[in-house]
């Protein structure tokens, strides 16, 4: 069956890499429920909107039309999903992520959803670590009720700069997975960044990454370097948030299917292609993404 | 006439839409990506993102940044060159439920006339616009639509290769816009639209860096409404063919405005963004302010202010 998605270019049935089918993403309205303060200037936020809490997987994100006269929406990761409410963990940075964090309960706004890929399991009887640098655990709760769910081994790596930075525990706690916390002064947990902890842990099956852009590129190069199958949910600044400006690509592998597709213009000797973060993403594989200097 | 079916169709030279509600170039694509939200047939016409002769990956990231009720833009005309276009995007042209209207971006007046030779006879596309805000690289990168004899050789080569009505986008960042729009006219352009995006820029001062990799942009979004309504009205009084307005519009009185001021047709671009249905409530609040006005035909609220700011004398 032929089914119309956000999946950009191609207008085929809604398969990303992970040959998952992707629940189309609606135009809905989003109620504040309520908000929490977790951290100096990080915030989670719930709202109540049945289509999103009901089909959002792993990774996938929404698109905020929040008061203020902003031109633009503002894209955040689905972090937790339940009942009918999906929550947002997220840092006040800029007008849109505090316009966010200052909605009182009850407010409705426009919300586009779910929207992108998500990440895939590994097979049952595989083991898996989740490595989350900062706010890039926002990407792994949906993940770990689903690794539980699957039965698969999973080991939780949180990076953060310091002991007050840490966020997510206490909601990924409930998964029971151990879970290993690093921070970058040494006021909690291993002294260090995320990726020097994973080298000193047996390797598993399956590796899972979020986080900033260094951290992505560490992560991708030791696992390639290693053999160890990678997905990675990258983040960029998006215009559209729906894969019509093109504003979000990322370079991946020529010939990569997350790719335009293009040919080569004459003359042009390239390795890599374009990918577009919002929809053609955000989840990639290690072994597709092209760390460009 | 409030009880007679109102007469919402728009000519750009042969082509006909079905209301005066179009899609901005750049900001839709061919309308896929909005998959079940939208109904396209809803659109008077979609503007499709520009093609060029070769496949053009695009600028570096960062490419966009949000600003005050604006986003900054410099994408580098991403595309899959002709070639490819013709091939896998073309055929799929056919299934789109409204008219199509193509960009075409060249970099000399022989691509601007190769590429839209290309596009005259696809099925559902019934005209062509030009982007000729690109660097002529004949003429030391000078943009075409900078000045009226490169952007009246660029119209005129063009026409002569085309049956399809031709329309330049025309940029903001010129002194005056009336001769260039003249010059259009009178190389047989069938309608203008304008504005293109206005160029500008953001700095990101924790690295004092340009914060697009391109280092400067393309400004759209409400931020720039006044200067599109502006660049309009100074239009209307330069030339009789069709004008489209485009240039941060949100809602359906942001469109009447552009009628207002002299447009025959109006561009939604990045509003899409924020409101996908936002043409569905624009085309609405048009036809009732048609019958309010007891207008039996959309054309007759094109420069009314016009007219308005005549007889009171005071402009």
């Amino acid at each position: 069956m032929i089914v119309r998605t956000f999946e950009g270019a191609r207008l085929t049935d809604a398969k990303v890499g992970s040959g998952m089918p992707m629940k189309a993403p609606r135009l809905c309205t989003a109620t504040v429920v309520n908000r929490e303060f977790r951290a100096p200037g990080f915030w989670y936020v719930r709202l109540r909107c049945e289509h999103v809490a009901h089909n959002a997987g792993p990774a996938q994100y929404v698109a905020l039309d929040l008061p203020g006269g902003f031109a633009v929406r503002l894209p955040l990761g689905i972090y937790t999903a339940s009942d009918d409410a999906f929550g947002l963990l997220f840092q006040e940075w800029g007008e849109r992520t505090s316009c966010l964090a200052a909605l009182p309960e009850g407010e409705e706004i426009s919300c586009i959803g779910p929207l992108g890929n998500e990440f895939t399991l590994p097979k049952r009887g595989s083991k898996a670590t989740i490595v989350a640098g900062g706010l890039g655990v926002a990407a792994f709760w949906m993940l770990s009720r689903d690794l539980r769910a699957a039965g698969i081994d999973t080991t939780i790596v949180l990076g953060a700069r310091s002991k007050d930075h840490v966020v997510g525990r206490e909601e990924l706690a409930a998964f029971g997975f151990p879970i290993e916390v690093c921070t970058d002064d040494g006021s909690f947990g291993f002294h260090g960044n995320v990726v020097e902890r994973l080298r000193s842990l047996p390797p598993p099956g399956m590796l899972y990454g979020c986080g900033p852009r260094g951290m992505l590129r560490e992560l991708c190069a030791h696992a390639n370097t290693a053999s160890i199958r990678c997905q990675i949910s990258m983040e960029e600044t998006f215009g559209c948030s729906m894969g019509t400006c093109w504003g979000c690509v990322v370079p991946v592998r020529r010939g990569s299917t997350q790719g335009t597709g293009y040919p080569q213009a004459p003359g042009e000797q390239r390795n890599f292609d374009f990918a577009r973060v919002c929809a053609d993403g955000t989840v990639f594989s290690a072994a597709e993404v092209v760390w460009k200097a | 006439m409030s009880t007679t079916a109102l007469d919402t169709t728009v000519k750009l030279g042969s082509a006909v839409l079905k209301n005066p509600v179009i899609a901005a170039s750049g900001c839709y694509n061919r309308g896929e990506e909005f998959g079940e939200i939208i109904d396209l047939a809803t659109w008077g016409a979609i503007t499709l993102k520009s093609i060029t002769r070769h496949p053009r990956l695009g600028n570096d990231m960062p490419r966009v940044f949000p600003t005050p009720s604006g986003l900054l833009n410099a994408i580098g005309l991403q595309g899959p060159g002709i070639d490819f276009f013709l091939e896998h995007v073309a055929p799929e042209l056919a299934h789109v439920p409204t008219a199509v209207i193509a960009s075409v971006a060249g970099f000399s007046v022989a691509e601007f006339a190769d590429v839209a030779a290309a596009m005259d006879g696809i099925p559902n596309v019934v005209a062509i616009e030009l982007d000729v805000s690109c660097p002529n690289v004949d003429r030391e990168g000078q943009c075409f639509a900078a000045d009226p004899t490169s952007l009246a050789i660029v119209v005129d080569a063009v026409k002569s290769r085309v049956k399809l009505p031709v329309i330049p986008k025309l940029m903001p960042n010129v002194a005056d816009l009336r001769p260039i729009a003249r010059a259009a006219q009178d190389a047989g352009a069938d309608a203008v639209s304008l504005i293109n995006a206005v160029r500008g820029m953001a700095i990101d001062i924790e690295r004092a860096l340009p914060m697009l990799a391109n280092e400067s942009g393309g400004l759209t979004g409400p931020a720039i409404r006044p200067i599109a309504v502006h660049a309009v009205w100074e239009v209307a009084h330069a030339v009789t063919i069709p004008i489209i307005g485009i240039g941060g519009l949100e809602t359906g009185r942001d469109a009447l405005e552009f009628l207002f001021a002299g447009a025959s047709a109006v561009g939604i671009g990045t509003a899409n963004f924020r409101d996908p249905l936002v043409h569905v409530r624009v085309v609405e609040s048009i036809e009732a302010e048609m019958r309010r006005r007891h207008c039996g035909a959309v054309g007759e609220l094109t420069g009314l202010a016009h007219a308005h700011a005549k007889k009171d004398g005071s402009h």
